[in-house]
């Protein structure tokens, strides 16, 4: 084994011992055995090192892999079936089996009668997409914009998040020609200095189209002049409809009607 | 047989295909090692040892013994002792289309159930059913979007959950979403500073709109082990197969983190029970969004 050691020469570990090693330096030529036993002990530290190292690697990548070996596992091995079922003949089965469909018929329709008869709005706020149903059937459906999830970051601390609210909500109001009461992010948003509450520079006709129809807490669906933004989420969290759109839901959506948001 | 082992080693490294940086790199290694008996035996064991090891904590024990113990434990006996899914103790030969059309009203009456009972709360729900391939999101009992699923896998945990009689009793309450992954944003949120005056806000409000355009893959952690992973059904784009990597192995490293946080705590690692969806890039974008923190899921297998 030592002579196998000291014909490899392509060993390259036995230079730096000769220029390292203080005892080599004192002796010219140290015994051949000694060398041996100095290499060996290096080869046997740097082998243990490598061994833990690979042997890691291999543990974590198994820990990695466990999910998947453990699917594997329920593939494969056989397992014990329930015994907690009582004894059953084919007639009892069939009568639970109707009693079943019955239930879940019953269950069905209960879930069902949730769904409103009378009309009523869904807005999607991620694809920017309004539907007007009554119960399962879609009556009118088109594009909408909603909240540009814009933070409006001014002095003073001051901050507006632009989002459509989720959620059910109801007609509270519904107005003909409805004038815009600028709210104070209008202003911050233009540049502008902002006027006190009921200052006429608050008041905006025309811009909201021919119709409103309140949700609450300030939000409204309405029209806009911003007719190629449709499809976008670019409002400050109202919903804008096109004015056909606008129209239709307008006439049919009463007051108290629901409106889903998501 | 040292020897014959030794030329072994030696053929296989000098073979054409690891020759080159590779071969020279550790050739010279594993032939001292087959050499050393002694290290030899050392290098195999700490090499197998630590996986042997993590292969029983985290792959033998957990799907040997009673792997689902927590998944229905907080359920009510009632709920229990309905539990027979589709294994019935035979006193005389019944059909199997009777035993599956057991199953099957089952499963859809837990679904139902769980649907009514989700219907109460004033939250956005979620309802995955297998069987017809739709998923849909609820408000108050009310399906405000339904989606057609392209695809699904289901883990083959959840049939070993049937097998046991447990599937009823886990699918009738419906599920809570606890923890959520994605390579998406939940809000997209943009920062705008408000202009100084009008002349700053007329050279930024010409600024063109960025379409929201990145690829859709997440992952919801429920309650009693449930996992719905969702993938869109489109091809993934360039920078989309990067967050792709990424999304994977954050999914792979909570995974681990998961399983060693139990086996520290001297518990056996819990399976999840998975499902994966394919669903079109936009509705799944628009149910990711829209479900909140606690969500409730009905499901239906």
């Amino acid at each position: 084994m030592k002579n196998s050691v000291m014909e490899n020469s392509s060993d390259k570990s036995h230079e730096p011992l000769q220029s390292s090693d203080p005892e080599s330096q004192v002796d010219e030529k140290p015994p051949e055995t000694a060398i041996a036993k100095r290499l060996n002990s290096k080869f046997i530290r740097k082998a243990t090192i490598i061994s833990i190292l690979l042997g890691l690697i291999s543990a974590i990548l198994t820990l990695l892999a466990a999910p998947f070996l453990r699917e594997i596992a329920y593939a494969v091995w056989p397992h014990s079936v329930s015994t907690t079922t009582a004894s059953k003949s084919a007639a009892k089965l069939k009568r639970e089996i109707r009693s079943l469909d019955g239930r879940v018929s019953s269950l069905r329709n209960r879930f069902k009668s949730f769904t409103p008869r009378e009309p009523y709005l869904i807005i999607n706020t991620s694809a920017n997409k309004v539907f007007l149903k009554s119960g399962d059937k879609i009556l009118h459906e088109g594009i909408c914009s909603t909240g540009s999830y814009v933070l409006l970051k001014a002095s003073g601390n001051r901050e507006w998040v632009f989002v459509t609210p989720r959620g059910m909500f109801r007609i509270q109001g519904k107005r003909v020609a409805p004038v815009w009461t600028k709210p104070d992010w209008a202003f911050v948003e233009e540049g502008l200095p902002i006027p006190p509450p009921y200052s006429t520079k608050r008041f905006e006709p025309g811009v909201l189209g021919e119709y409103a129809l309140e949700l609450g807490d300030g939000y409204m669906v309405h029209g806009t002049l911003y007719k190629r933004m449709l499809g976008m989420p670019v409002t400050h969290g109202c919903v804008r409809l096109d004015d056909e759109d606008l129209r239709i839901v307008y006439r049919k959506l009463q007051l108290g009607s629901k409106v889903f948001i998501y | 047989m040292s020897t014959a082992n030794s030329n072994w080693v030696q053929k296989f490294l000098s073979i054409k295909r690891v020759n080159g940086w590779f071969a020279q790199a550790i050739q010279p290694f594993f032939a001292r090692l087959w050499q050393h008996r002694k290290t030899r035996i050392f290098f195999i064991l700490a090499l197998g040892l630590p996986t042997i090891i993590v292969l029983v904590l985290t792959v033998v024990l957990p799907a040997t013994y009673a792997p689902f113990d927590d998944v229905t434990e907080n359920l009510n006996t009632e709920t229990s002792a309905k539990a027979a899914d589709t294994v019935v103790k035979e006193t005389e030969p019944i059909p199997p289309d009777l035993l599956q059309k057991n199953a099957i009203l089952k499963s859809e009456e837990a679904y139902w159930q769980a649907r009514l009972k989700l219907a109460k709360t004033d939250a956005m729900q979620l309802s995955i059913d297998l069987r017809d391939s739709v998923v849909s999101l609820d408000f108050r009992g009310v399906s405000i979007q339904s989606t057609k699923i392209h695809r699904f896998r289901v883990s083959r945990a959840i049939k070993r959950l049937q097998a046991t009689g447990r599937l009823h009793p886990w699918l009738v309450n419906g599920f809570t979403l606890q923890k959520e992954l994605a390579t998406l944003p939940k809000a997209p949120i943009r920062i705008k500073e408000a202009p100084k005056d009008t002349i700053e806000a007329n050279e930024t409000s010409g600024e063109e709109l960025e379409i929201e355009n990145s690829d859709v893959h997440f992952t919801w952690h429920f309650d009693r082990q449930l996992t719905v992973l969702v993938e869109q059904a489109q091809t993934p784009t360039f920078v989309g197969r990067f967050s792709k990597i990424w999304y994977n192995l954050r999914r792979g490293s909570d995974s681990a983190g998961e399983t060693l946080f139990n086996l520290l705590q001297l518990k056996l690692p819990r399976h999840r029970l998975w499902i994966e969806l394919e669903l079109p890039r936009e509705d799944a974008k628009a149910i990711y969004r829209a479900l909140p923190e606690n969500a409730a899921l009905a499901l239906r297998l």
